[in-house]
């Protein structure tokens, strides 16, 4: 902590020292230092009206010093460790946003001009473009009750993959399916808090909510038909291939969503469940479905 | 600790303070870089996944 406030004086330097008389004992200590081995042969600061009790002229006893300067260190890590923590909290939320974000950009922009530069001409979901690789991502999830953005989804849910600000498809404990799959649960993640936050109002989407996956070639448009906002983490049945307790009970399409909840902590899982309504192709302009259009 | 940093810095109080600027920023860029990666994946903030 420079003595702040006269950062526009250089040569009368020891005036910053008697003002700061109502801080920890400690501060003031060195800073009187400071003064006296810096500036001793130059006039005296003389002392001002508000410090009547400047503590020069009465000796201090070693022991008193000592303690004196132990509790001001002390004083001092405890304010650098609140500082830190608050830089914690600013990184969590807003810088890894910011990272995040720029990331999914770059990658969404990637993604996209691999689409538009290979036509992939049998316009079959299932094979993959030679163009790129399926850990690029595979596509865009749009839902409109939570985000107007559109948001990649990659393959993977270790935080590698998601802290580039992108949703991820389950790998482990249960394999996910894909969206064009006859049948199974194509189960995603995405962080709720920090790191682009792509799940951050899932408590928006309602039962009846439209979730669309945009792939290369197909509009894929899944109807929310169960949310459950709170489980626990190891409940893994959420992602089976007909997670029953959606009330689900035969096999179909289904998507799933997963993030953490309540907000800011990672105590348990919020769930939603949606089960495919329609495909539709991609048209030559990206059209987008009825779905999406009401929603803007 | 704060004082005895600032006694030994070079210069006038202006370059000083200088100093002083750019080692905070030093130290903010190590934490957001370096020590905040490392640390949040320890903490129970941000597993959002079933496992």
């Amino acid at each position: 902590m420079p003595s702040s406030s006269e950062p526009d004086g250089p040569p009368e330097e020891p005036a910053a020292a008697p003002t700061e008389t109502d801080t920890v004992t400690a501060t003031t200590e060195p800073d009187s230092a400071d003064s006296a081995d810096s500036a001793d042969s130059t006039e005296e600061p003389e002392a001002p009206e508000e410090t009547p009790e400047a503590p020069a002229p009465r000796p201090v006893s070693p022991v008193r010093r000592r303690v004196a300067l132990a509790v001001g260190v002390a004083g001092e890590l405890l304010i650098t460790a609140g500082v830190v923590l608050a830089l914690f909290v600013a990184y969590s939320l807003w810088w890894t946003n910011v990272v995040a974000n720029q990331e999914a950009r770059e990658d969404s922009d990637a993604v996209r001009e691999h689409w538009a530069a290979d036509d992939d001409p049998d316009g079959e979901d299932a094979t993959v473009p030679r163009a790129y690789e399926p850990e690029d991502g595979i596509g865009f999830l749009h839902v409109p009750a939570m985000s107007d953005d559109e948001i990649l989804v990659k393959e993977g849910t270790g935080l590698d993959v998601l802290n580039g600000g992108v949703a991820g498809y389950y790998d482990e404990p249960v394999e996910s399916a894909m969206p064009w799959d006859d049948e199974g649960n194509f189960s995603l993640a995405a962080h709720r808090d920090g790191h682009g936050a792509r799940f951050h109002a899932i408590d928006r989407i309602e039962e009846g909510d439209p979730i669309v996956f945009e792939t290369q070639n197909t509009w894929y448009v899944y109807r929310t038909f169960a949310v459950l906002p709170e489980t626990s983490k190891f409940n893994t049945e959420v992602l089976a291939p007909v997670p029953e307790e959606s009330g689900a009970t035969e096999a179909g399409r289904y998507i799933t969503l997963t993030t953490c909840t309540p907000v800011y902590t990672s105590r348990h899982r919020y769930i939603v469940w949606g089960e495919l309504e329609r495909t539709e192709p991609v048209d030559a302009d990206r059209t987008p479905p009825a779905e999406l259009l009401d929603a803007s | 600790m704060y004082g005895w940093i600032w006694r030994h810095l070079p210069g006038n109080t202006l370059v000083r303070l200088l100093v002083s600027v750019v080692l905070v920023l030093g130290v903010v860029y190590l934490l957001f870089e370096y020590v905040f990666p490392w640390a949040e994946p320890l903490l129970p903030f941000n597993n959002v996944t079933v496992e």
